[in-house]
């Protein structure tokens, strides 16, 4: 259940900063339902992030650019008349890139050891597959206690993951802004 | 640089908010703060370009370089706007050497802007033309070519795979779908086979839910790996769905491999589908190859599709540069404007002020070429001007000084000095002139001897004497005139004398006057008082014995001689000791007169001393007294001649009159002669009034006691006026002429003055004026009930 949207100045700052500057209007990263609930040890999640491309990031993506996805998770102990406590942070990356020869999409997760890879054959399921959170589980640094926790969840491209003569483009360029902003969820048990 | 006014914290809020806007334009407007500026973005162009290139070390930082570069760019052009409104507004000011600066400003800035532009635009067309070379059609070609062929290449392997695949299928066909009881391991051991005889990498048997059944492979396949790959949803409900899946697999940690997914169909009716799935690691040649042409195409699409990126990249930064440069070198411009300027300004501003008059204007040297020159010869002149100045005021303030001293004494001296032009225009005179002459000369305007004569009629045998004087030529002249000044006559002694000449013009006049009246007048009353004095020694000697001889003939022969000429004897030695007598009476007169002053001053208040002396004139009725000198006895005498009519007395003295020191049995003397004169001259006036006045009168600094005598006589002779005070100068038909003689000289010697003067409707009227000197302080004892007396007696 969606709590409430925060807000972030920075999405204020970069929407200023597109909207000055000519860009199509896009499609955009959206968290519908996420459905964040504590698992014994761990944060899971159910549903999937809606990840929309917008027709130039479609564009740099088939033309082999990999793009990387950052989701931020971030676990919130809520109390009654004070601010609420922060528990855990999480940032995951989420790498996706065309492959030419087999001409399928590879998605993949992680790093070094724990990196996992599939290949996908359309982009949809490539994105589909980007933005899935069934097998993510999280752990906890402590069991939960009693009380409301919630979940705040954002996923953006990260632009600074882009090749170098790319990144002043995306930075000026309203299509490569790809940003959910921070979503509020309530933790179910 | 200027120091700063916020140092001192103490002051009013105008002054602080003056030192905080000094304040902020030294730090906006500086120098400092834009060089350290510039350095600092020409470092962070640096590091951006390094990092447009690839570099690892400001890779990460780009976006944060640019952003920095943006921000200083932006702020760099802040500064230099303001230092442009800052020098607008002195433009619009019309300050000095503002115009001086935009000159250079306007040619600094164009030197600066059109090689950079230039540069600018080549270096755009290079590095635009350079990046597309990069691209080359054929390579584009032939890579793709090289992808299709890898990508043929790879189905074929997929053809023959997919065969084998569904051959394998076929022979699955026939296991049971729910083994028995160790069945599996002839599952197995079936698939081993298969495997083998199919040379196959992995194969795994799958439920149609995607659960494993049974799975080999190759011993070298993937090991650490317990699990086989399992086939997405997708391709396995396309596998269920009876299609086969066919495709290369990019995901291998073993490198690129083929995957072959297809239905297995059971033989018994309605037995589960399951699914096939074979995994064929491609040769390790293959998986080189096509791994190689996959990297190289992938590359190279990359680089094609960042080509727009990549120069937009490097225009921007290229941009960046140029602006930054730019800029500085705009920076600079008015930074060098200025500062050549600066000295231009000053002198220029020290120049004005030197024309609006002040000498004292000194300039900084700041530097040591042709400004520094000039600025120090511009130094060196305003201060020898301002040396000349300084000599110039100080002359002119000796001369001034000078003309004071001049003045006053000039108007200290009893002599009047008059000075005319080679016109004969007045030009200067002093107080003495004006009252000698009875002139009124401070008015405005230059005076001529006409204009004198015109108003002054009186005054015609002064200017005639400077005119004559002046038309001869004559460079020092002395003489004597008269004048009737005020209807008295005056005497003065003139001596002119020529000015020096001044730059070949004739100079003027300068006539030096004084009023000698009163030196001939006393010269006179000497000459007189001499003559008295002999006079009375040498005539009183025999007097004596021709009294006594005539007595003694009287006593002796006057029983002896006939009755008939007793009568005569006794009538001719009464006659000679009455003339002896009268005689004796005018020598004592005259030793009177002449006798030497032996004042025995002391305090004396003249009100009382005129009450006492009237007192005594209303008791006797007319008569004289013997105390004073008898002037005019002769007719005093009751029963002989006329019987003197009774005289009003009128007083009126002022009450306030301070005590002054005078000898007063002299001052009474004094009082009787005036009195007796004025009573004789009122003998044939038919309502005779003497009026007694004094009061207290200031006068040049000077006090005093003025005491007035007049009466409605008939007043004084007009010829005898100017010599009334010589002896023997009288109206009276028995008079000595020493009355008022002996009078003056009484009044002189208690230093006072005597004015004698007719009125205008009819009487004489005698003033005399004693000093109020030491004696005042006695006065200030005198008894303050004291009032003016007004008294109205007949006498």
């Amino acid at each position: 259940m969606r709590v409430s949207v925060k807000v972030d100045w920075r999405r204020f700052v970069l929407a200023a900063l597109a909207l000055a500057l000519p860009g199509e209007a896009a499609a955009d990263f959206k968290i519908a339902d996420v459905q964040p609930k504590f698992t014994e040890q761990s944060l899971t999640f159910a549903g999937n992030l809606d990840l929309g491309l917008s027709a130039k990031v479609e564009e740099a993506l088939a033309k082999g650019i990999p793009l990387e996805v950052v989701i931020d998770v971030r676990l919130y102990h809520q109390r009654r008349y004070l601010w609420d406590k922060k528990i855990a942070s999480w940032t995951l990356r989420r790498r996706i890139q065309y492959h030419a020869l087999s001409g399928q999409y590879l998605v993949s997760a992680g790093e070094g050891e724990a990196e996992t890879r599939e290949s996908l054959l359309t982009q949809q399921e490539a994105l589909k597959q980007l933005g899935s959170l069934s097998d993510l589980k999280l752990a906890l640094p402590e069991s939960p206690s009693e009380g409301a926790y919630s979940a705040d969840i954002r996923v953006s491209l990260d632009i600074e993951a882009l090749p170098t003569p790319l990144r002043p483009v995306a930075y000026t360029s309203f299509a490569w802004h790809l940003n959910s902003g921070w979503t509020s969820w309530k933790v179910a048990r | 640089m200027e120091s700063s006014a916020l140092r001192s914290g103490a002051g009013t809020p105008r002054q602080r908010t003056e030192g905080w806007n000094r304040y902020v334009t030294r730090y906006v407007t500086g120098f400092t703060p834009l060089a350290v500026l510039s350095v600092l973005l020409i470092a962070a162009f640096i590091m951006m370009n390094a990092a447009a290139q690839n570099s690892a070390l400001f890779g990460r930082m780009y976006s944060v370089l640019l952003l920095v570069n943006i921000l200083g760019v932006v702020l760099l052009i802040a500064l230099i706007l303001l230092n442009l409104f800052h020098f607008v507004e002195q433009y619009r000011a019309r300050v000095m050497g503002t115009r001086l600066t935009l000159r250079l400003l306007v040619m600094f800035v164009m030197l600066a802007v059109l090689p950079v532009s230039v540069v600018f635009f080549f270096s755009i067309q290079t590095l635009n033309r350079g990046i597309d070379n990069w691209f080359d059609v054929r390579i584009e070609r032939a890579l793709d070519d090289a992808l299709l062929l890898g990508r043929t290449a790879l189905d074929a392997l997929k053809q023959d795979l997919v065969k084998n695949t569904q051959e394998i299928a076929v022979e699955l066909e026939t296991l049971p779908v729910k083994p028995k009881t160790g069945g599996l391991r002839s599952e197995l051991s079936l698939l081993n086979a298969l495997r083998e005889q199919y040379n196959i990498t992995e194969l795994t048997l799958f439920t149609q839910d995607g659960k494993i059944i049974a799975s080999v492979s190759e011993a070298s396949f993937e090991p650490g790996t317990l699990v086989p790959d399992r086939p997405s949803d997708t391709v396995l409900t396309q596998a269920r769905q009876g299609l086969t899946y066919a495709n290369l697999d990019a995901i291998g940690k073993s490198g690129l491999r083929l995957r072959v997914v297809v239905p297995v169909r059971s033989r018994d009716v309605g037995a589960p589908t399951r699914v096939l799935q074979v995994l064929q690691a491609l040769p390790p040649r293959y998986a080189k190859l096509g791994e190689s042409v996959q990297s190289a195409f992938a590359e190279y699409e990359k680089l094609v599709y960042l080509r727009g990126p990549l120069k937009f990249g490097f225009t921007l930064t290229l941009s960046l540069i140029a602006l930054l440069t730019l800029l500085i070198a705009v920076w600079a411009a008015i930074f060098s404007a200025r500062r050549l300027a600066a000295p231009i300004r000053e002198l220029a501003e020290a120049t004005n002020a030197v024309a609006q008059g002040d000498y004292q204007k000194q300039i900084p040297v700041t530097s040591r070429d042709e400004i520094g020159i000039l600025v120090e010869s511009f130094n060196d002149m305003t201060r020898r001007i301002h040396r000349a100045q300084t000599q110039s005021k100080r002359s002119q303030q000796e001369a001034e000084i000078q003309r004071a001293y001049l003045e006053t004494v000039m108007g200290r001296l009893s002599s009047g000095v008059l000075t005319f032009n080679q016109r004969l225009l007045l030009r200067t005179h002093n107080p003495a002139a004006s009252q000698i002459l009875g002139a009124e000369l401070k008015t405005s305007g230059r005076k001529s001897l006409a204009w004198l004569t015109e108003h002054y009629p009186t005054l015609h045998p002064f200017t005639e004497a400077v005119e004559q004087a002046a038309a001869a030529g004559q460079t020092e002249w002395q003489t004597q005139i008269q004048l009737a000044v005020n209807g008295r006559r005056r005497t003065l002694m003139l001596r002119g004398t020529s000015l020096p000449s001044w730059r070949g013009k004739r100079g003027g006049y300068v006539v030096v006057f004084d009023d000698i009246t009163t030196l001939i007048q006393a010269q006179r009353d000497a000459a007189w008082g001499e003559v008295a004095r002999r006079m009375a020694h040498e005539i009183k000697n025999p007097l004596t014995p021709i009294q006594l001889s005539a007595e003694r003939i009287r006593h002796k022969y006057l029983r002896q001689v006939p009755e008939e000429e007793r009568a005569a004897l006794e009538r001719a030695t009464r006659t000679i000791i009455e003339q002896v007598e009268a005689l004796k009476s005018m020598v004592n007169d005259f030793s009177e007169y002449a006798r030497s002053a032996q004042m025995q001053s002391r305090p004396v208040d003249l009100n009382d001393l005129i009450r006492d002396v009237i007192e005594l004139y209303k008791n006797e009725r007319g008569l004289s007294t013997a105390s004073v000198v008898p002037l005019h006895r002769a007719n005093d005498k009751p029963g002989k001649g006329k019987a003197p009519r009774a005289v009003s007395t009128r007083l009126d003295l002022d009450a306030d009159l301070p005590v002054i020191s005078a000898d007063p049995g002299r001052l009474r003397q004094v009082l009787h002669n005036l009195l007796l004169n004025a009573r004789e001259a009122l003998t044939a006036t038919p309502k005779p009034m003497i009026s007694v006045s004094t009061r207290v009168l200031t006068e040049n600094m000077h006090r005093f006691a003025e005491l007035k005598i007049q009466d409605n006589g008939p007043g004084f002779p007009e010829a005898q006026l100017v010599r009334l005070y010589e002896p023997y100068v009288t109206s009276k038909e028995k008079g000595t002429g020493l009355g008022l003689a002996i009078v003056k000289r009484i009044v002189e010697e208690h230093g006072g003055a005597i004015l004698a003067e007719n009125l205008k409707d009819g009487g004489a009227c005698v003033i005399i004026r004693l000093p109020i000197g030491d004696a005042v302080a006695v006065s200030a004892e005198k008894s303050p009930a004291l009032k003016p007396v007004r008294a109205e007696t007949k006498a």
